[in-house]
C-alpha cells in the first residue's frame, strides 16, 4: 500500500470517529476536530488524486460486494467537500456551543459528511444506494433535531416524500446498469440499443435532478434548505446537491456513454428553465436563507447547462469544447459549493444575532459587523458572477461554452446553444440585480430594527470561517486556470490547455484573470488617492427635504417592483389593496402582495389533490376487520389459481 | 501601429470620452433650433466637479465612498479592451467581448449598491430601474455577441471586427440583424431617448441620472466620466463592428472618426424625433430586438455560411 492509500484510510477512520465521538463521551471541540481531520484528509487525498496521483482503490464493479475507491472524478468532489465541511465544522464549534441537543447535530453532521464523502467514493451498486439514502436521511434526522414544530415536520415530510419519489429513478437507472453490466464495462451499454440507455438516461436525470434541485423536480429544495442549522444548509446546498450532479454526471458521462444528443438537448433547457426560474423566484423572497435556497437551483441549473453543451458538443464530434464545457461546469460546482456555504454560514450568524432573517428587518450590518458583513459582500459579489471573483470565471467559461454551441454546430442544436447563452445571460443580470438587494437591505443604509442596531460581531470562528471562504472566492477568482487542465483531463478524450492561472481558451478574448484582478484594484486605489478625502460637513440623504426615517425606507418588494411588473405575465403576482373608510373618509389602507410559487401551485398541487383523491378511494377498501383481509386473500389467491389453470400465468 | 491604436485606445478613451456626450447634446441643441453649449461642455463640468469637496450623505458606509472608484477603474479597464481600427496592442487583459460584459455588470453592481447604502428614494429608484432593464438588454447584447461571433468564430473583438471589415458582410442578414440588436443596446448603455432621458433629474423619468443624486465633487466628476467612457466603448464598437471600415489602419482610423460623429449625429437624431417610453414598454423593445436576432442565427445557421 502506498503512503496516500494510508492517508486516505486514516481520514475515513478519523471521521468515522468523530461522527460516533458524542456517543463515546468525546466532548463537542474534540468531535470536530476528529471530524474536521479525517474530512482534511480526505479531501487531500482527492485533491491528489485529481492532479495526477494514481487513483486509489478499487474500481467500480456490478456485483453486490462492498468496495471504494477514488478516481480524479470522485477526487474533484472529495477536495470540494473538504474546502466546505472544513470552515463548516469550524463555525460549528462556535454555533452549536450551548445549542439545544449539541451532541446529536455533532453526530449527525459527521453522519452527513461521511455519507457524502461514502457516496462519492463507492463503487458497487450497493453501497452507492446505501450511502445516496444516508445522505437523504441525516439531514432531515438535523432538521428535526434543531426544530420540532409541525412546520419542521411538514417540511421534512416534504423533503423525503419528494427525494423518494424522485430517487426511484435512482434505483432504476444504477440497478439497471449494473444489471447490463455496464458500471464495470462503459461500453456493455451500447450492446442493449438505444430504448435501455434511453431508460437508464431519463431514470438518472430525474433521479439525480430530483436531489440536485433542477426545475419542475425542486420543490423540496426551497423548504428544508432554510430551515436546518446553519451549517447543515452550507453543507446541503454546497455540497450535497452537487453529489447528486455527480451521480448524473457519472451516467451520462461514462456508465451511459456516449450519451445521445436529445439527452444534451433536455439537460440543457432543463439547466435554462432551473437557472432562469431559480433566480427570479429568488429575486422574489423576503426570508434570506429561502432566497439563497432558490439561488442554489440557479446555479445548479448553470451547472447543468455546462454540461448538457458538453454532451452537445461530444455527440457532434468536438472533443476539446466538450472537455472546455465539462471543465466549466465542475469548476461552477466548486465556486458555488465555495460561495454559498460561505452566504449560508454568514446567514447562520445574522440570525444569531438579530433573530430575524426577513429581509426588510435587518439593514445597516456591515458596520456592526465588519468581518462577516465584509465577507458577505464578497460572497454576493462572487455569485452575482462579478468580476473579478470566482462566480464570473465559470460563469464566463459556461457562456463560451454555450457561444460556441451556437457558432460550430447544426442549425437546431445552435439555436439551442444562442437561447441558452442569452437566458444565461439574463440570469447573470438577475442575479446581480438580487444580490445587491440583499446586500442593500442586509448590511448598508440604516438598521431597520432596534435588533440590527445592536448587532454584535460573531465569535472568532464564526467570524473566520467565512473569511476563509472569502478569501477562497478571491484565489478561485484569479487563478481558475490552474485547476482547468485537471478539470479537463475528467472525460476520457479531452482536449489540451496548459496550466496557467488565466483562462486561455481558443475561439475566445481570453479572461486573463489574475490581471483583471491586479488591474481593478491598482486602478480602484489610484483613483481613491485621486480623489482624496475632503469632505463637506455630514448632511442626510435628500428625501425632499424631510428626514429619511424607517417609513421612507425602501423595502425588497420595492426595488423589485419594476422588474415584477415587466413580467407579470410570467409571475402572476397576487395583490391585494384594502381600504378602510369612514364617513368618506379614509382610515387606513393595506397593501398585501405575494408572488405564488407557480410550481407549487400549477404542477404539484393537482398531483397532490390526485394522490389524496385515490388515497381516499382506496380507503373504502380498508375496513380494518381482519376477515375482509382474509378475504381479499382468499379472492387474490382464487382469482391467481384460475390465471393459471387458463395458462394465463406461469 | 499597433502602439499608435494602444495609445489612442488608453489617451483617447480618457480624453476624448468626454467629447462623445458633448458632441450629441451639441448637436441635438441644433436640431432643436438652439444654440446650446459646445461639445466642450463636459470638459468643463468635469473641471468644475474636479474642485469643489465631496458630498458626506449620512449612514453611509465605504461601499458609497468606495463605488465611484470601482465604476471608473472598471470602465477604464474596459476601454483596454476595445481595439482601436482593428488592433490592439498585446495588453495582458485580452480583448474578450465578454469579460466587457462582465465590467459593464460590475459597474452597474457597484452604483446600485451605493444607492442602497444611501437609503436615498430617487437612487433607489433608477438602479432598480437599470437593474431591471439590464436583464433584457443583457441578453439581446449575448445575442448581438454571438451573431457577430459567427463569422469570425471567436468572441475575440480583434478578430470579430477583422471578420466585419470589406463589403462581403454587408450581404449577410446576420449582420443587419446583429445591427439592429445592438443598436437598441447602444440606447441603453448610453441612457439615451427612448429608453432614458439624460436631461433630466426629474423622479418619474430618471434611470441613469438617479443614483449619481447623492454624489458631489470629484465623486461626481468620476462618474460623470464613466458615463461618457460607456458612450465611448460602445459607440467605438457599434462604429467598428457594424459600420462600414476598410484599407489600412490610417484609412480605417478615418473612418473610425467620422462613423462617431454620425452616430452622435444618429442619437442626437433619436433624441429630437422621440419621446421617452414608458419604461414598462422597454422590456417588449428589447423581446423584438431578441427575435430579430433569432431570426438572424437562424438565417446563418440555415444558410450554412459555414
Amino acid at each position: 500500500m502506498s503512503g496516500l492509500d494510508w492517508l486516505v484510510e486514516l481520514g475515513i477512520v478519523l471521521l468515522a470517529t468523530g461522527t460516533v465521538g458524542p456517543l463515546i463521551g468525546l466532548n463537542g471541540g474534540r468531535t470536530l476536530a476528529l471530524q474536521a481531520l479525517g474530512i482534511g484528509l480526505l479531501g487531500l487525498g482527492g485533491a491528489l488524486v485529481l492532479f495526477g496521483a494514481a487513483p486509489i482503490g478499487a474500481g467500480f464493479h456490478d456485483n453486490l460486494s462492498p468496495a471504494f475507491g477514488i478516481d480524479g472524478l470522485s477526487g474533484f468532489f472529495l477536495a470540494t467537500l473538504a474546502i466546505v465541511a472544513l470552515p463548516a465544522l469550524l463555525y460549528a464549534h462556535d454555533y452549536l456551543a450551548g445549542a439545544n441537543r449539541a451532541p446529536a447535530l455533532l453526530a449527525l453532521s459527521g453522519l452527513f459528511l461521511l455519507s457524502l464523502a461514502g457516496f462519492v467514493t463507492a463503487r458497487d451498486p450497493s453501497t452507492l444506494l446505501a450511502w445516496w439514502e444516508l445522505m437523504t436521511l441525516a439531514p432531515a434526522a438535523a432538521i428535526l433535531v434543531r426544530s420540532t414544530g409541525p412546520a419542521a415536520r411538514h417540511t421534512v415530510f416534504v423533503y423525503l416524500a419528494v427525494t423518494h419519489l424522485g430517487g426511484a429513478g435512482v434505483w432504476i437507472s444504477l440497478l439497471a446498469l449494473a444489471h447490463y453490466g455496464a458500471l464495470s464495462d462503459p461500453g456493455s451499454l451500447v450492446a442493449q440499443g438505444a430504448a435501455v440507455q434511453a431508460l437508464i438516461v431519463i431514470a438518472a436525470i430525474v433521479g439525480f435532478g430530483t436531489k440536485a434541485g433542477l426545475m419542475p423536480l425542486h420543490s423540496w429544495l426551497p423548504r428544508a434548505h432554510p430551515v436546518a442549522p446553519s451549517h447543515v444548509s452550507a453543507l446541503m446546498s454546497g455540497v450535497m446537491i452537487k453529489v447528486a450532479l455527480y451521480g448524473l454526471i457519472r451516467v451520462l458521462f461514462e456508465w451511459a456513454a456516449p450519451a445521445p444528443l436529445w439527452s444534451g438537448l433536455v439537460v440543457l433547457a432543463l439547466g435554462l428553465l432551473s437557472a432562469l426560474g431559480g433566480i427570479l423566484y429568488a429575486l422574489v423572497q423576503h426570508d434570506l436563507k429561502r432566497l439563497l435556497a432558490f439561488s442554489s437551483i440557479e446555479n445548479v441549473g448553470i451547472v447543468a447547462l455546462g454540461l448538457g453543451a458538453s454532451i452537445l458538443f461530444a455527440s457532434e464530434g468536438d472533443s476539446t469544447w466538450a472537455a472546455i464545457a465539462f471543465a466549466a461546469a465542475l469548476l461552477h460546482v466548486l465556486n458555488h459549493a465555495v460561495f454559498k456555504a460561505l452566504l449560508f454560514l454568514v446567514a447562520g450568524a445574522f440570525e444569531r444575532t438579530v433573530g430575524s432573517l426577513e429581509l426588510d428587518r435587518v439593514g445597516g450590518l456591515l458596520r456592526r459587523m465588519p468581518w462577516t458583513g465584509g465577507a458577505f459582500l464578497v460572497g454576493s459579489m462572487a455569485i452575482a458572477g462579478l468580476p473579478p471573483l470566482n462566480g464570473f470565471a465559470s460563469e464566463w467559461l459556461t457562456l463560451q461554452a454555450l457561444i460556441h454551441v451556437a457558432i460550430d454546430s447544426t442549425p437546431g442544436v445552435g439555436l439551442a446553444g444562442a437561447l441558452a447563452a442569452a437566458g444565461l445571460a439574463a440570469t447573470a443580470a438577475l442575479a446581480v440585480f438580487c444580490f445587491v438587494k440583499v446586500v442593500g437591505l442586509v448590511l448598508l443604509g440604516a438598521p431597520r430594527t432596534s435588533a440590527a442596531a445592536e448587532a454584535v460581531e460573531a465569535p472568532a470562528a464564526m467570524r473566520f470561517a467565512p473569511v476563509f471562504l472569502a478569501a477562497c472566492c478571491v484565489a478561485l477568482g484569479a487563478a481558475p486556470g490552474l485547476l482547468l487542465p485537471a478539470l479537463m483531463g475528467l472525460v476520457a478524450p479531452g482536449g489540451e490547455l496548459s496550466a496557467q492561472p488565466g483562462l486561455a481558451v481558443p475561439g475566445t478574448g481570453s479572461l486573463p484573470s489574475p490581471w483583471l484582478l491586479a488591474g481593478l484594484l491598482a486602478l480602484s486605489a489610484l483613483l481613491w488617492r485621486l480623489r482624496g478625502a475632503r469632505r463637506s460637513a455630514p448632511i442626510p440623504a435628500w428625501a425632499c427635504g424631510q428626514p429619511l426615517d424607517s417609513r421612507l425606507e425602501w423595502s425588497s418588494a420595492g426595488f423589485t417592483k419594476p422588474l415584477r411588473l415587466a413580467l407579470e405575465s410570467v409571475m402572476r403576482p397576487r395583490r391585494e389593496i384594502t381600504v378602510l373608510r369612514e364617513r368618506g373618509l379614509v382610515q387606513s389602507a393595506r397593501y398585501r402582495s405575494e408572488i405564488p410559487h407557480l410550481f407549487d401551485t400549477a404542477l404539484y398541487a393537482p398531483v397532490q389533490r390526485g394522490a389524496l383523491k385515490g388515497a381516499r378511494i382506496a380507503r373504502r377498501i380498508q375496513s380494518g376487520s381482519v376477515r375482509a383481509y382474509a378475504a381479499y386473500l382468499l379472492a387474490l389467491m382464487l382469482v391467481l389459481l384460475a390465471l393459471v389453470r387458463t395458462g394465463a400465468i406461469g | 501601429m499597433t502602439a499608435l491604436a494602444g495609445a489612442i485606445q488608453i489617451a483617447g478613451g480618457l480624453a476624448l470620452a468626454p467629447l462623445l456626450p458633448g458632441t450629441v447634446q451639441a448637436i441635438k441643441a441644433r436640431l432643436q433650433g438652439r444654440r446650446g453649449p459646445s461639445p466642450l461642455q463636459p470638459y468643463r463640468e468635469l473641471r468644475r466637479l474636479w474642485g469643489k469637496t465631496l458630498a458626506d450623505p449620512q449612514p453611509t458606509t465605504i461601499v458609497y465612498r468606495l463605488a465611484p472608484c470601482v465604476v471608473a477603474a472598471a470602465m477604464a479597464l474596459a476601454l483596454f479592451l476595445v481595439p482601436i481600427a482593428g488592433l490592439s496592442p498585446a495588453w495582458p487583459l485580452g480583448n474578450d467581448v465578454v469579460v466587457l460584459v462582465g465590467l459593464l455588470a460590475l459597474a452597474r453592481f457597484a452604483l446600485a449598491a451605493a444607492s442602497w447604502d444611501t437609503g436615498s428614494g430617487f437612487a433607489l429608484m433608477g438602479s432598480s430601474r437599470d437593474l431591471t432593464l439590464s436583464v433584457f438588454a443583457e441578453a439581446l447584447l449575448l445575442l448581438a455577441i454571438v451573431l457577430v461571433a459567427l463569422p469570425a468564430g471567436s468572441t475575440d473583438l480583434v478578430a470579430i471586427e477583422a471578420a466585419a471589415g470589406g463589403s462581403s458582410v454587408w450581404s449577410e442578414p446576420v449582420h443587419w440583424c446583429a445591427a439592429a440588436a445592438f443598436a437598441l443596446v447602444v440606447l441603453f448603455e448610453t441612457g439615451r431617448q427612448p429608453i432614458d432621458n439624460p436631461d433630466t433629474h426629474l423622479e418619474l423619468t430618471m434611470i441613469h441620472e438617479g443614483p449619481l443624486l447623492e454624489y458631489a465633487g470629484r465623486d461626481l466628476a468620476l462618474l460623470e466620466w464613466s458615463a461618457a467612457a460607456r458612450h465611448w466603448i460602445v459607440l467605438v464598437l457599434a462604429a467598428e463592428l457594424f459600420l462600414p471600415h476598410w484599407g489600412g489602419f490610417g484609412a480605417q482610423l478615418g473612418c473610425l472618426a467620422v462613423a462617431l460623429v454620425l452616430l452622435c449625429a444618429a442619437l442626437a437624431l433619436s433624441e429630437t424625433a422621440q419621446a421617452k417610453m414608458r419604461i414598462l414598454r422597454a422590456p417588449a423593445l428589447f423581446a423584438g430586438g431578441c427575435l430579430l436576432a433569432l431570426v438572424g442565427l437562424a438565417s446563418w445557421l440555415v444558410g450554412g455560411a459555414t
